[in-house]
């Protein structure tokens, strides 16, 4: 066995502790039942049935035709209630767990039946904040189109009865094509615009776990040598910094990927309940073999411009619990970039914040997961050579450090500044 | 053959003087003491010695290897037990033993020997397949001393090898150290215990504010002072 597998080895069994996998596994199945039950919910509010009550005040024929219609949607749970006003109606309809109720004013039949402007009184019921309560309630205006929709195909046919009142109505049927790098592609704008949206999510969401895990697990095993004094021990073996250095790195790197794996495959299941399967492929925006082995490249750069600040950071750390707040630092780095990006797009951003933005290493695997749909190759290998310099600089301060009695002393020393 | 020479060393931290001008030397196979008041500047020696810090001014060489210029030729021989150390935690402990032996043994039987060896010198039997973070004290000291020694260093640097530890667990690793320091180690070690250093060490030294005062034999020492243990040499000499 080589140094370098010895210390790599040692890592891993010194940080994949019980502890640490038990964690893991109630993490996965919480994502596992949260998404689960989530995606339920969600199931149930778009295709389920919206509860809805009537309340006729108008009793015409047309009223009550009307009413019979809407009844047989089959989308709707209707429930229609007698009552003197509006008030005991609603008393009514929330009895009957109706999440809207419809009321038709007297005079309603006969505006219709003249295709004048009538009026229909809609109370939306809410019961809750939450976000499923207000979404079901407003689904009662699926209702009132529902019924607009009838009478205007009514109306329609007693104008024009050798006509199908569907190509009345709408005259014009889109048909959406896209123009992008240069080829045509059926779809809508929206679709893009989703496309980009899980792109421009998923990238950095890998990069923030891996980030935050890698940095977190070498930061750790450096607080957790300090605390015991293994590292002064570690340093007088007969082997270089270099090796020390890339053997924890190492080591944090494994367990980091193996979290981050277990993570990604659990917030994956969570995320895959929550979307609907109507997903869109475009092949011109789709990404090439090189265009992965791209964004794969910037991604192991940012990753290793992460560990090894955080290799840097744990020199100062003192024991694992300080180590806890190290991480801090890096963790805002990827954050900066993350928001930034999610409001705003590089080739429109004010240069003082573009200038920011391409400063902080992390931010270039979340400009080449966009800059590569658009194959724009330059701002990728211009990310990658400046990730690879930041990096190299930084592990020549490393192992510096590492040479050094900082390594050793940087505790003392800032213990004392305070 | 000269082990460690020390000559005029210094090691500022900032405004603090840990060590102000030290020299001493120590001859293979000795075993040597250094002794001091808290905050003497022993730890600061023993750390610079082991190549862990740097001096600020003057020189130590061990076996004529220079401890900065040469300091991976230094690590080849030497073992270093910092004071009050630990282990890692979540290994067990002959996991530990087969960590550290692997950096020293050239192959497979050599590294077996090494922990077959540590194992005896720990003498903590079936316990060394339990986690370090179960250990007591005693055990934990036992187990790095164990560590440095399984090795046979050329030189053992061993910052307070007792501290802590019960009578028995002391006196135990004070005859392991005789029997190493006869097959060969050189040991420099550091104690507050005044009668451990007058029954271990060949020869000592007295350090205080990161000057050496004295140097000698035990024998020596009480004879000078007219003193009837070092303890009172150790008296004499501080105040
Ligand atoms: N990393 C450091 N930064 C600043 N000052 C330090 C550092 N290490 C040691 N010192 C200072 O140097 C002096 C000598 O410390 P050292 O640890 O060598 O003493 P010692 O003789 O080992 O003491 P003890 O018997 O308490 O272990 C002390 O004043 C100490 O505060
Ligand atoms: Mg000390």
């Amino acid at each position: 066995m080589s140094h370098l597998t010895n210390i790599l080895w040692k890592e891993v069994k010194e940080l994949l502790t019980g502890q640490m996998i038990a964690s893991m596994l109630i993490m996965v199945v919480f994502f596992v039942i949260f998404g689960s039950v989530m995606g339920n919910v969600q199931e149930e509010a778009i295709s389920g049935k919206t509860s809805i009550a009537l309340l006729d005040l108008d009793g015409s024929e047309e009223s009550q035709r009307l009413t019979e219609m809407v009844g047989s949607q089959g989308n709707i749970a209707l429930t229609v209630v007698s009552a003197h006003g509006v008030e005991e109606a609603l008393k009514l309809a929330e009895g009957y767990d109706s999440n809207a109720l419809l009321v038709l004013p007297e005079g309603f039949g006969e505006k219709i039946e003249n295709m004048d402007n009538a009026d229909v009184e809609v109370y939306a019921i809410v019961r809750g904040l939450g976000i499923m309560d207000t979404m079901s309630s407003t689904q009662a205006q699926v209702a009132i189109s529902i019924i607009n929709n009838i009478l205007a195909q009514e109306y329609v046919k007693k104008a024009y009865p050798d006509k199908e009142p569907q190509s009345v109505l709408n005259p014009i049927v889109p048909k959406n094509f896209i123009f992008i790098k240069g080829a045509i592609n059926e779809g809508s704008p929206e679709a893009i615009a989703s496309l980009l949206m899980g792109q421009s999510i998923l990238v950095p969401v890998i990069l923030m776990i891996a980030i935050m895990f890698a940095g977190q697990m070498v930061i750790t095993s450096m607080g957790m040598e300090k605390e015991n004094k293994t590292l002064e021990t570690l340093l007088t073996m007969p082997v270089s910094r270099g090796t020390i250095i890339l053997g924890k790195i190492g080591g944090a790197t494994v367990v980091a990927f193996i979290m981050s794996i277990v993570y990604l495959a659990g917030f994956g299941y969570y995320m895959y309940s929550l979307t609907p399967s109507n997903s869109i492929s475009m092949p011109a925006l789709s990404m090439g073999v090189i265009d992965y082995a791209l964004l794969g490249i910037s991604l192991f750069l940012a990753i290793l411009v992460a560990l090894s600040l955080s290799m840097l950071l744990g020199v100062y750390s003192q024991d694992t619990k300080s180590a806890q707040t190290m991480i801090l630092p890096v963790t805002i780095l990827v954050m900066i970039p993350f928001f930034l990006l999610m409001f705003s797009d590089y080739t429109t951003m004010p240069s003082a914040l573009l200038a920011v933005m391409f400063a902080i290493p992390f931010s270039h695997p979340m400009i080449a997961s966009r800059a590569l749909l658009f194959g724009d190759y330059n701002i990728v290998i211009a990310g990658i050579i400046y990730m690879t310099l930041f990096s190299a600089i930084l592990w020549l301060i490393t192992v510096r450090v590492f040479r050094s009695d900082r390594v050793i002393t940087a505790k003392l020393s800032l213990r004392r500044r305070r | 053959m000269i082990a460690i020479s020390v000559e005029g060393l210094e090691k500022n931290f900032g405004g603090v003087k840990a060590v102000d001008g030290a020299s001493f030397s120590v001859s293979a196979g000795e075993i040597f003491g250094l002794i001091g008041p808290n905050g003497a500047g022993k730890s600061t020696t023993l750390r610079i010695v082991s190549t862990l810090l740097q001096p600020s001014n003057g020189s130590v060489n061990v076996f004529g290897h220079d401890v900065v210029k040469e300091a991976s030729e230094v690590r080849k021989l030497i073992s270093y037990l910092p004071e009050d150390a630990g282990a890692y935690k979540n290994l067990k402990g002959i996991e530990y033993l087969n960590f550290m032996a692997e950096f020293f043994a050239k192959n497979r039987e050599e590294r077996e020997q090494m922990v077959k060896r540590a194992v005896e010198l720990s003498a903590l039997g079936e316990r060394l397949n339990d986690k370090i973070s179960t250990y007591s004290k005693g055990m934990m000291r036992k187990i790095l001393v164990a560590r440095a020694l399984m090795i046979k260093p050329k030189l053992a640097i061993l910052d307070e090898p007792t501290g802590g530890l019960d009578v028995l667990n002391a006196r135990e690793v004070r005859d392991t150290v005789k029997r190493f320091a006869k097959e060969g180690t050189t040991f420099l070690l550091s104690s507050h215990n005044m009668l451990e250093v007058d029954f271990l060490c060949d020869r000592i030294a007295l350090i205080d504010r990161g000057r050496i005062v004295e140097t000698g034999k035990p024998a020596e020492l009480k004879e000078k002072y007219k003193a009837a243990n070092i303890e009172d040499v150790f008296v004499e000499v501080i105040s």
